[in-house]
């Protein structure tokens, strides 16, 4: 009893402030967030009514909500892919001795240090005005009319700043993967008669797999969640066609201020989010070897 | 073990120590704010980003009159609505003391409002101004700004290509359409349609609304009938109507072959440039405008024609309305702060100084009778000739919800790129409305 007294104590000394204050600012705001799911709050009112489930039930018969998250869906697999691939492929670029190699990661990694709302302007204005100049005097036609104006387009510009953004950041992570593998079991493959892919497929990618845990991880958690790229970019146009699911999670509360219809919304989220993360890191970290 | 002891103790010392501290000194900021009788800080939330170093201005201006009251600006990030800031602000037990809000934002946070109806301008406000902000006979705002908007025309351009122009000889869709026509001879692209969801919405349909009647009690009644799906909008002859004028719009649009592409800067850029010789937009868009060419001063509206009759009355007269409205918190700030807000709308009506900050440094036309000074551009002067000539109306702005501009700009933004024909666009809004609580 009294061991685990004075293990309380240490855990306190050590750790006492950061819980509280994680359990403050996280827990309780989650928590509180559940109940709101089953009332009809609309975000300023003083009362609200408890109402069960319904929040829950209607979301399910949204037609909008559905759209948004399959788009979501569709975004999520063609901005992890691209990401991973570009930034896997720049990373082995990048660690193969070329020169300037230095500069170009710095250059890569650079998308990641700019906000994503400046950057939407700015892409805004290369979608909008830029291409389209280009396009017109060149005849080229899939550039000759703004991208943001027609809803495949958009979609498609937004996954291209995506993967412009994030693959830098990931390249990081990879380079590190690819620097963190010990030259001594690389030259033994040499040795042993291994060409490059063999090395590539049976010895580098095996040992790079926790960079892949890492990288999947924050990929598909950040498509996920984004939202201020969305805003910037396309604010969810044209005429919704690019709205996704953070974005009506947030005008579901704060617009048509059904705050607790879009609270459950972004619960469900969180749940689907979780569950894929958690499947993804299992499984990566099953196909991770010791070195 | 006994230094353990000692260590604990003294930490427990320090944080007890510094928590005092802090507390004390939080007290005597707060004791210094309210007991200190002379000076008086009040905050003010500002959601006009356009004027917002003007605004600081005003408040020294201000300051220099009342040299006991100091105002601090406290704006509103580009993007984010007022309704959603202040409530953010409530939520954190931070409320401004003078609020700028949205029409439509009063009547949530009223019980959070200071009673305004025994202010003296409340007398002097032009008719209708007040109706928005007044429950159950209880002025709860102060209109700030009128803001107005119909298509504005470019006269430079218009006369070099076919001579004089005269915007009042335009009294129906036929004449506008003849004139757009001579135009489009001329080799000028007569007219800019931005692709916004809330010009589109809001404003262009918001004239629908408030076009049912002159009445604008019948406007309320026409919106309660929507909600109860008493109302079949494809019989309803103005939104009707005015879809037709949109059509005929839209056969001139310079973004005729892709008419999302456009952007609010593109359209101001357009018009002043001359590329175009019309823009159905509003007097918030003048200092962009002169900004990029500020030789041209030869600038006004002409209503939106919604009617083949010359002696309709909407055909001749364009939407001016308060858009802003200043409201003093109650919750979060001392009775002197109160009174220190009461007095800064008094010297924006009532003080002549106040006046010329109020009007020429923040360019707003203002909704007393008693200011008898207009800004000095020529967007806010053809508002203001059409008010005296009582040739406005006002959309029941205050009465559309707040998702009403996202949503229905949305559908109307599918109507301008022939993604969605005028059937299914009134469907959809009739739906909207039916969902509406």
């Amino acid at each position: 009893m009294n061991k685990r007294l004075a293990n309380f104590k240490i855990f306190l000394t050590f750790a006492g402030v950061s819980t509280i204050a994680f359990a403050t600012v996280v827990i309780v705001p989650f928590i509180y967030g559940i109940y709101l799911t089953f009332t009809n709050w609309n975000g300023i009112d003083n009362k609200y009514e408890f109402i069960g489930f319904s929040n829950y039930l209607s979301l399910i018969k949204d037609q909008v909500f559905r759209d948004s998250f399959l788009l979501t869906l569709k975004y999520v697999f063609y901005t992890v892919l691209f990401t991973n691939l570009i930034a896997f492929f720049l990373a082995y670029l990048l660690t193969s001795g070329i020169k300037g190699q230095n500069l170009f990661r710095i250059i890569f990694f650079t998308p990641n240090l700019i906000g994503g709302i400046v950057l939407g302007f700015i892409w805004q204005f290369i979608f909008n005005n830029a291409l389209p100049y280009f396009g017109q005097q060149l005849g080229i036609d899939l550039f000759s009319d703004s991208w943001l104006a027609s809803p495949e387009k958009a979609f498609w510009a937004l996954v291209i700043v995506t993967v412009w953004q994030y693959s830098g950041y990931m390249m990081m992570i990879y380079i590190a993967g690819f620097v963190g593998i010990p030259q001594d079991l690389i030259e033994a493959a040499t040795i042993d008669g291994a060409g490059q892919f063999t090395r590539l497929i049976r010895i580098i990618l095996p040992l790079m797999a926790p960079s892949f845990t890492v990288c999947l991880f924050l990929s598909l958690q950040r498509s996920f969640m984004v939202y201020d790229l969305n805003l910037a970019l396309t604010k969810g146009g044209p005429f919704k066609s690019t709205e996704l699911v953070s974005m009506h999670v947030y005008n579901e509360a704060f617009l048509s201020q059904n705050y607790g219809t879009g609270q459950a919304k972004a619960f469900v989220l969180f749940i689907t989010v979780a569950i894929i993360t958690l499947i993804q890191v299992y499984l990566s970290k099953k196909a991770e070897v010791e070195a | 073990m006994k230094f353990k002891k000692l260590i604990y103790g003294f930490l427990s010392v320090v944080v007890v120590i510094s928590l005092i501290v802090g507390l004390i000194n939080w007290n005597v900021n707060v004791l210094a704010t309210s007991k200190n009788s002379k000076k008086v800080k009040i905050t003010f939330l500002s959601t006009k980003g356009e004027i917002n170093s003007q605004l600081q201005e005003v408040f020294k201006n201000f300051s220099k009159d009342y040299p006991n009251i100091t105002v601090e600006l406290i704006p509103v990030g580009a993007g984010q609505s007022p309704f959603e800031k202040l409530s953010t602000m409530y939520a954190s037990g931070n409320a401004p003391t003078l609020a700028m809000i949205d029409p439509s934002d009063v009547i949530k946070f009223k019980n959070n409002f200071l009673n305004l109806s025994n202010e003296k301008w409340v007398k002097d406000a032009i008719k209708g101004t007040l109706d928005d902000v007044t429950f159950d006979g209880k002025v709860f705002g102060f209109p700030f700004a009128i803001e107005g908007y119909g298509l504005i025309y470019n006269k430079q351009v218009i006369e070099k290509a076919i001579g004089k122009f005269e915007p009042k000889t335009i009294r129906t869709r036929n004449d506008l359409e003849n004139l757009f026509k001579k135009l489009q001879q001329k080799n000028v692209t007569p007219i800019v349609i931005s692709p916004l969801d809330w010009s589109l919405g809001a404003h262009y349909l918001g004239i629908a609304y408030g076009a049912q009647s002159r009445d604008y009690k019948m406007n309320k009644r026409f919106i309660d009938d929507l909600k109860a799906k008493k109302v079949d909008l494809k019989k309803n002859k103005v939104f009707n109507d005015l879809l037709d004028t949109f059509d005929m719009l839209r056969k001139y649009n310079y973004l005729k072959n892709s008419p999302l592409a456009g952007t609010y800067e593109q359209g101001a850029q357009l018009l002043a440039q001359g590329k175009v010789a019309f823009w159905f937009m509003g007097n918030w868009a003048w200092p962009l405008i002169t900004q990029i060419n500020p030789n041209n001063k030869s600038y006004g509206f002409i209503p939106v024609p919604i009617t083949n009759n010359p002696n309709d009355f909407f055909n001749n007269a364009i939407v001016a309305t308060p858009s802003k409205i200043l409201c003093i918190d109650i919750k979060n700030n001392s009775k002197q702060q109160q009174e220190a807000a009461k007095t800064l709308l008094n010297w924006f009506v009532y003080n002549s100084n106040g006046q010329k900050n109020w009007v020429y440094n923040l360019n707003i036309i203002s909704p007393f009778r008693n200011v008898k000074i207009t800004p000095n551009d020529p967007l806010a002067k053809s508002i203001v000739e059409y008010m005296k000539a009582e040739k406005t109306f006002r959309p029941p702005f205050a009465l559309l919800p707040s998702d009403h501009w996202p949503i229905v700009g949305a559908y109307m933004q599918k109507y301008l790129a022939g993604k969605m024909n005028r059937q299914q666009l009134l469907t959809e809004i009739m739906k909207y409305w039916a969902k509406v609580k």
